[in-house]
């Protein structure tokens, strides 16, 4: 029963990304600004932290392939990237305090992280052409900025909601 | 201890593997999209279809509120329009006959201009915005197939570059992708042919490429779609000429172009169906190619 709440959640946060994105593409917050919602990647992050890292990783990848095969059409790349970054994630906390303040701050490193790979990526396979001032100017911040303001309204309610679960039995 | 490290640099490097291997897979010329791929692009796309229909009914609203501000001023202008469009409209009619008669007595029947289209709601875009993409709701079962052109009331917006069963994902024209080329033609006492490839993301403009370096092109002339590409129907309009500069070598010229649509705020649209078949599959023309 929680896996399919769990597995509920997880896609209410995929479709609410796209739709998000159809609603704001236009010049909502300035023509040339490009805001990337990262909503079910911090959903991830969130489960990595406080849930269970082989939690975290399988819905990382599950999740990333959707991403990959529905809205890019390149496979791989998604799905290498999030359990990857949930595994990174799980190590650093070891490290960090494990404050809800630092939390929110360690999943907005991590959307920083993936962005920037993400650019990497498509400066690889040649699907952009902008150089790294103009990537962090019209798009690091101001999705930096969004992610943000998704990670203050919902950290609360994400973190209670993946303790109320309990998936911290399933840890190693 | 180093047995164990020696087990996760192991997995990291398998996954490497089969990372490259995946996108080396997927950026390949596909025909057609997996089964997987198929199922997956379906469900996701019914669920988006479900909550699409709330929220789209919710904006539509406010912004119907936001039109009803300036209707007054819209309606003085539209008026002061009325008059020209009847004068138009005529004409169009009369040419269309004139066409038509013409035709008729040189018995041609195809015509590059014809189409079919097909209705479809924009269910989903591609969040991650480095590939430009909308999901409609219409698939193959609605006679969507891959490499249709996609319309909206204003102009040309894209191609289809997948379809499945129920879905299809549109690749817009600003999408960075050396194989999203459109044949265009400048409008003019001149005719000018060239690619539309390529987009200027800061200023918002389509860069038509590989114009001859003798065309002179006047600015604010209209470019249209010439359906040589061999899917796309002639005659579907693009945008209009901003700006012409030579390119390095002076042997051709790349023309600035303003989209007549835009490309952020596309709700519904239109998969059309040329109804001249296209060339044998083997040369489809720009469009496929590289």
């Amino acid at each position: 029963m929680r896996y399919f709440i769990l597995s509920f959640i997880a896609l209410v946060f995929f479709v609410f990304e796209s739709i998000f994105a159809q609603m704001f593409a236009g010049d909502a917050f300035g023509a040339d600004k490009i805001l990337v919602p990262h909503f079910m990647m911090i959903f991830v992050f969130f489960l990595t932290m406080y849930g269970s890292r082989k939690m975290g990783m399988l819905y990382g990848a599950i999740l990333g392939l959707t991403y990959d095969v529905v809205y890019t059409e390149i496979l791989g790349i998604y799905m290498f990237l999030l359990p990857f970054l949930a595994y990174l994630i799980s190590k650093s906390m070891k490290i960090l305090q494990n404050n809800i303040l630092v939390a929110c701050l360690t999943a907005l490193l991590f959307t920083a992280v993936l962005e920037v790979v993400i650019f990497q990526m498509n400066i690889i396979l040649s699907f952009a052409d902008m150089g790294f001032g103009e990537f962090a100017e019209r798009r690091l911040i101001p999705t930096l900025l969004l992610n943000l303001a998704f990670i203050i309204i919902s950290c609360y309610p994400l973190k209670r909601m993946i303790e109320m679960l309990d998936l911290q039995g399933e840890t190693e | 201890m180093p047995q164990f490290f020696n087990k996760k640099l192991l997995l990291l490097l398998v996954s490497i593997i089969v990372l490259v291997a995946l996108i080396g897979f997927s950026l390949r010329e596909r025909e057609e999209l997996t089964w997987p791929e198929q199922f997956l692009k379906d469900t996701t796309g019914w669920v988006g279809n479900v909550f699409n229909k709330p929220v789209s009914g919710i904006t539509g609203f406010v912004g119907g509120l936001k039109d009803l501000q300036h209707t007054y001023d819209e309606n003085k202008k539209l008026k002061a329009r009325l008059d020209e469009y009847v004068l138009l409209k005529t004409q169009v009619q009369d040419l269309k006959e004139e066409n038509e008669e013409l035709r008729d007595n040189l018995k041609k029947e195809d015509d590059l201009r014809k189409y079919s289209p097909t209705q479809a709601t924009v269910i989903g875009r591609n969040p991650d915005r480095w590939h430009e993409m909308l999901t409609i709701n219409k698939g193959k079962r609605n006679g969507v197939e891959k490499n249709m052109a996609v319309i909206t009331s204003n102009g040309l917006v894209g191609k289809v570059k997948s379809a499945t069963d129920f879905t299809a994902s549109v690749q817009l024209l600003s999408s960075i992708d050396k194989a999203n080329r459109v044949s265009a033609i400048v409008q003019g006492d001149d005719k000018a042919y060239g690619l539309i490839e390529g987009f200027d993301d800061k200023k918002n403009l389509l860069l038509m490429k590989r114009i001859p370096y003798d065309k002179k092109i006047k600015k604010n002339s209209l470019v249209i779609t010439s359906g040589y590409g061999g899917i796309f129907p002639k005659g579907l309009l693009i945008g209009k000429v901003v700006d012409v500069k030579v390119d390095q070598y002076g042997l051709n010229q790349t023309a600035y172009i303003e989209p007549s649509t835009d490309f952020y705020d596309i709700n519904n649209v239109m998969v059309v169906q040329r109804e001249v078949d296209g060339v044998p599959k083997e040369s489809e023309g720009e469009d496929e190619a590289e």
